[in-house]
């Protein structure tokens, strides 16, 4: 064990041995029973970004099984009060090739050389469903949810579109739409930004004990869902057995989609960024695949140490003082 | 003026606290707000070196910092007290009618009532930030605790506590407001020294704070006879 994974482990153990209410169960987390937990495997040995189709197959899934929930913004849509922009992607309701809130997956398509040759990698993407998302435990109105089974979701009716999950995401996930959501029926004029949009997992079918759509619509099982014990393990020995790479089982501190690739996802993830550097593609929606993304509350847990101390440094200092200065005052009587 | 012209009304330990309390919770609001998107929409231009503010990241280890050193003060201040048996800030009963009274005699410039070592709207203030401080320390520790790797609070949990932590911030912002605004009536600002140096004018506490004047001298006889 580091040094550093040390720090970690004995302030998380610290914080959880001082909150004694823990054990109660509204503290527990809803998704926190791990026997419910779900998880995917993204195959990309097996995805081919449905070449033949004019749109990849789960993407299609995706949009037809969710159209009834996409915004319909009231229009015009006023700019960001004081700046001059808004994010509106309503007149792009059909871009598939990246992820918008009209397109919560798309499949990312790259050529990467891998022993001396140039191979196609189709790389579906969408929300990776985080073990500990920092977009929900950010969120400065708490209304994205882990639902029982890990799948971090946004509630869009009280959603102000701040887009700080966005910003706290490593991936850059969630998309906003302006002119929509709770915003609208405040001060659209001086605050809020619309409502963001993702993957839910397709809760409500993995409620209903159905699997979500995009693996349904994938016709070459390259998309499974399943227990997220035996999705972490089949993706580990999948990587073993072909030589290959696992995503997304350490990135940000672990997630619930593990991506298998026998390419390194270094060199996907170069190829993605070549690819959108040549196209001046700076708009959100394409995210990276950068390997070993830390989780940003992680350099937060040396602070809560000092937090945990800080009560009991307190009082032992006003303990101390208190002593001082009641001796003082009495010894001072005595003088006099 | 001579020294025995002034009356000690604030100890070292007082103004420790005051002072660390008030940087210490300026600094929280500072960085909890930059904790909504706020800094970033709408400071259109963004003053020399508070860059960081756009940061929530950094914010957020600035506002760690500060509610460690907030939390510290927190129990030293109600320890110290109990310890030493203090409890002149606490809220007594009728200090609302009192206040009433108080600020009317300000405005209508007329003779105030005789206070004590506080004034009874010193002790509701008082009051106010223990309050929202307690809310705030309270939400802000659960926040803290589920930042934690593998903690994950239930949804409801997570919507009172960020609420709670909002409202507790929206509640000592206008405290903050209202201490401040209480330094727009002259006769206030003569307590201000007491914070800096620790001490006021006699004259000022013979005649604004009598009951405490006669207090302080009742203890002063006492000790006087004890001697001789």
């Amino acid at each position: 064990m580091d040094r550093r994974s040390f720090i970690k482990r004995a302030t998380a153990a610290a914080a959880a041995a001082s909150v004694v209410t823990a054990k109660q169960k509204w503290v527990l987390a809803s998704g926190a029973e791990e026997s419910k937990q779900i998880g995917s495997i993204i195959d990309l040995t097996k995805c081919d970004g449905c070449e033949y189709e004019g749109t990849p197959l789960c993407v299609k899934a995706c949009k037809t099984k969710n159209a009834d929930r996409f915004p319909q913004p009231e229009k015009p849509i006023k700019d960001y009060w004081p700046r001059t922009h808004h994010e509106d992607w309503s007149d792009e309701q059909d871009l598939t090739n990246r992820l918008t809130p009209y397109n919560w997956t798309f499949v990312e398509q790259v050529e990467v050389e891998h022993n001396g040759e140039m191979r196609k990698v189709s790389v579906p993407r969408r929300c990776m469903h985080c073990d500990d998302a920092t977009c929900q435990k950010l969120c400065p109105f708490g209304v994205i949810h882990k639902s029982e089974h890990g799948a971090v979701t946004i509630d869009e009716d009280f959603c102000m579109g701040g887009a700080k999950c966005r910003s706290a995401c490593p991936w850059d996930i969630p998309q906003r739409q302006a002119g929509v959501g709770l915003y609208m029926n405040l001060a659209p004029d001086l605050a809020g930004g619309g409502v963001m949009y993702k993957c839910d997992m397709c809760t409500d079918l993995l409620e209903a004990g159905k699997k979500p759509a995009c693996e349904t619509a994938c016709p070459r099982d390259a998309i499974t869902f399943g227990p997220l014990n035996d999705m972490r393990q089949e993706a580990r020995r999948l990587a073993n057995e072909i030589g290959g790479y696992v995503y997304g089982d350490e990135e940000n501190g672990g997630t619930h989609t593990f991506y298998v690739s026998e390419v390194p996802f270094e060199k996907i993830n170069q190829a993605i960024m070549a690819d959108k550097e040549a196209l001046q593609d700076k708009r959100p929606g394409r995210p990276h695949m950068k390997p070993d993304v830390e989780n940003l509350l992680d350099t937060a847990h040396g602070f809560t140490l000092a937090m945990i101390v800080a009560p009991v440094a307190g009082a032992a200092a006003a303990g101390i003082t208190a002593y001082k200065t009641l001796k003082g005052e009495k010894e001072e009587q005595a003088d006099e | 003026m001579s020294k025995s012209d002034k009356i000690i009304r604030q100890s070292k330990s007082n103004r420790f606290v005051h002072w660390a309390s008030a940087i210490s919770i300026l600094m929280l609001i500072i960085t909890g707000l930059g904790q909504l998107p706020l800094y970033g929409r709408y400071l259109l231009w963004q003053p020399f070196g508070t860059g960081w503010l756009t940061s929530y990241e950094l914010t957020l280890w600035v506002h760690y910092i500060f509610a460690s050193i907030l939390i510290f003060t927190v129990f030293y201040h109600i320890v110290f007290h109990i310890i030493r048996k203090e409890y002149a800030i606490l809220p007594k009963k009728g200090d609302m009618k009192a206040s009433w009274q108080l600020i009317k005699a300000m405005i209508l410039k007329k003779q105030e009532p005789p206070s004590e070592k506080y004034l009874p709207e010193q002790r509701l203030a008082y009051m106010l930030f223990a309050v929202a401080i307690a809310v705030l320390i309270v939400t802000g520790g659960i926040k803290v605790y589920q930042n934690l790797s593998g903690v994950n609070i239930s949804n409801t949990m997570m919507v009172i506590v960020t609420l709670g932590h909002n409202l507790g911030t929206v509640l000592i912002i206008f405290a903050f407001i209202g201490h401040m605004a209480a330094f727009l009536f002259k006769e206030n600002r003569k307590m201000l020294a007491g914070m800096f140096t620790g001490k006021v004018n006699k004259e000022y506490v013979k005649h604004r704070h009598s009951l405490w004047y006669k207090e302080l001298k009742a203890q002063k006889n006492k000790k006087n006879k004890s001697v001789s």
